[in-house]
């Protein structure tokens, strides 16, 4: 009998192609679980849909979502516009809108049970592959891809090569999910994964919630991988079980093939951060600490959760923003912003100089909170893009909420001075 | 392109690493329509820069590895399409290149080998899709290419991704 890698399996239950068929880097059609689109490319969607097949219905409308994301209360006339014909085109099909306020569409897909392991689902966002975290088949895809998928439910896909990641040792706080994200970041982007699937394992899995996992999977697009899995187990059950969704534990054959294996020792592991001008430029901490920072936000789909908040509250609380220090927070989802506001993080970053947007993306794609003007306006983001030019014309680094909120406090790159225990 | 066989005329262009900004050049990203982007094809590629002004309709174009590398712009397609070219021959194809061509329905073919096949300008080729081999029909040498998967013929045979989504 042949046996599968995880993405294999998953590509197999959604397609007509026999298991023959099924090897790495053929291409094969895929039945979609759910097609989205959001403010960005979505309005591009619908033109081609509309020209390209006049007066069609969509291939089902209940497995379409639109979730305006990027531009939050449409900051322009253009996006404005752009968000009034997503709202026009789903009100004409029947089509769920996840409108402006309701966060990102990658975590809305899990956080409300839209999407669930095993299933496949695409939209105009790079960093659909998040989704691997929950064992979800998450895929970025272009306007033509997703103007054709909603009027068929298919998609095509290059069965990419699985790398085997094992994770052996474990690390203590204040180094968090996104220090780990930005070391297998690093090592994977020197190992090269460029067009490969990873799927991760090891005893760290078992111990990272959800939200740490997402973290984890956020960074696999900028080291040019397709999708990173961690496969559903009984923390990704729990977490579908709370929104009353069973859910079924798909993993890869024991005996599945894969590329390469890989170790990589994070015991004891220190914090990271990715300097100007790429996403794999990771260093130490240590090594850029002082570096004067004046732009500071939490948020993306890589670390806007309500837990990376709380992460940044606990350093915060007691403590002022450097007055040199703008430090804005953007939740991912407005589940996370009420959250937030029940457990007194939003008042703790209040009290010490923070501010709040709409929930949504950040600052990885143009056009978003967090842009700067000047050449003197160094940022570090919790986010999971630092090219230049993204949010203005200065450098950007990329850290996690304990390390952003430590150098929020003192103005210039820190680590935490204080630990605080979890 | 109801059919198992494709022949045409070779045109080698046997260059490594081509990028999208060496087929178009970004300074030029505003232009959109096909007949004004097919002037401009290869215009930053040394030793072809003439090409956008020759005539090559129909023919097959033989390239190297790693064609079309670099960013996401169509235009690096269509302009090929405009030309008439009817398929691409190349040792490997840049992701986000392969897909935008399948998706307009320029076919490329992947042949690892590809420098040990002896071929010349103007050479007659023949891409035989059921038995994944390319002929050169002047020397009658052969050479193995990748099996090409059923939904890029799909997609070939509708004349675009686009216009396949239409019969479905």
């Amino acid at each position: 009998m042949t046996s599968f890698t995880l993405i294999e399996k998953i590509i197999r239950n959604r397609t007509d192609s026999s298991d023959s068929e099924i090897y790495p880097n053929n291409i094969v059609w895929i039945d979609l679980d759910l097609v989205t689109a959001r403010d960005y490319a979505g309005p591009q969607v619908i033109d081609l849909f509309q020209k390209n097949y006049t007066g069609s219905k969509t291939f089902n409308n209940e497995k379409i979502i639109f979730t305006p994301d990027c531009y939050p209360y449409g900051n322009d006339p253009k996006h404005a516009k752009d968000q009034e014909k997503i709202r026009v085109f789903a009100k004409e099909h029947g089509i769920k809108v996840t409108d402006l306020g309701s966060g990102i569409g990658s975590h809305l897909l899990f956080r409300r049970g839209f999407s669930k392991p095993g299933d496949i689902a695409i939209g105009a966002d790079s960093h659909y592959n998040i989704l691997g975290a929950l064992g979800i088949l998450g895929q970025g895809a272009g306007d033509v891809m997703l103007a054709f998928a909603l009027k068929t439910g298919k998609s095509w896909i290059k069965i990419p090569e699985t790398v085997k990641v094992i994770l052996k040792g474990d690390y203590e706080w204040p180094t968090t999910a996104k220090d780990l994200a930005l070391y297998v970041l690093k090592e994977l982007h020197e190992y090269g994964i460029t067009g490969k699937a990873v799927e991760f394992y090891g005893e760290i899995i078992d111990k990272l919630s959800i939200e740490e996992r997402v973290t984890l999977c956020s960074l696999i697009t900028e080291a040019s991988g397709v999708i990173g899995f961690v496969p559903a187990d009984k923390i990704t059950t729990d977490y579908y079980s709370e929104n009353g969704i069973e859910i079924e534990m798909l993993s890869a054959d024991e005996d599945a093939r894969y590329v390469s294996e890989l170790v990589l020792d994070i015991q004891n592991l220190g914090q990271y951060i990715a300097c100007p001008p790429h996403p794999h430029n990771v260093k130490k901490i240590e090594e850029v600490i002082g570096i004067p920072i004046n732009s500071i936000v939490i948020g993306s789909c890589t670390n806007g959760s309500s837990a990376d908040i709380h992460d940044a509250a606990k350093i915060l609380k007691g403590h002022k923003i450097n007055p040199n220090v703008r430090f804005g927070v953007v939740p991912a989802t407005r589940e996370d912003f009420v959250s937030i506001n029940l457990n007194g993080d939003m008042a703790i970053i209040l009290e010490s100089g923070g501010n709040f947007f709409g929930a949504g993306c950040s600052t990885c794609a143009k056009g978003q909170y967090g842009l700067t003007g000047g050449e003197t306006a160094v940022t570090l983001t919790t986010g999971n893009r630092n090219t230049q030019g993204k949010i203005g014309p200065a450098d950007v680094y990329l850290a996690s909420p304990v390390v952003a909120a430590a150098t929020a406090i003192e103005g210039k790159i820190a680590a935490p001075k204080e630990v605080v225990k979890r | 392109m109801n059919k198992e066989t494709i022949k045409a005329k070779a045109k080698l262009v046997m260059v490594d690493d081509i990028d999208t900004d060496q087929i178009f050049h970004q300074s030029l990203l505003t232009i959109h329509d096909p007949n004004e982007i097919k002037p401009h094809i290869f215009g930053n590629l040394e030793g072809y820069k003439s090409f956008g002004k020759e005539n090559n309709v129909g023919k097959i174009l033989l390239v190297g590895k790693n064609f079309g590398k670099g960013s996401t712009r169509q235009q690096a397609v269509t302009g090929f399409l405009a030309h008439g070219i009817k398929a691409i021959i190349g040792v490997s194809f840049g992701p986000i290149y392969y897909s935008n061509s399948v998706n307009s329905g320029l076919l490329l073919v992947e042949v690892p080998g590809i420098s040990e096949f002896n071929v010349k300008e103007d050479d007659d080729l023949e891409i035989d899709i059921t038995q994944s081999l390319i002929i050169n029909q002047n020397n009658g040498e052969t050479i193995k290419c990748a099996k090409i998967p059923q939904p890029v013929l799909d997609i070939m045979k509708a004349g675009g991704l686009l216009k396949l989504g239409e019969i479905m």
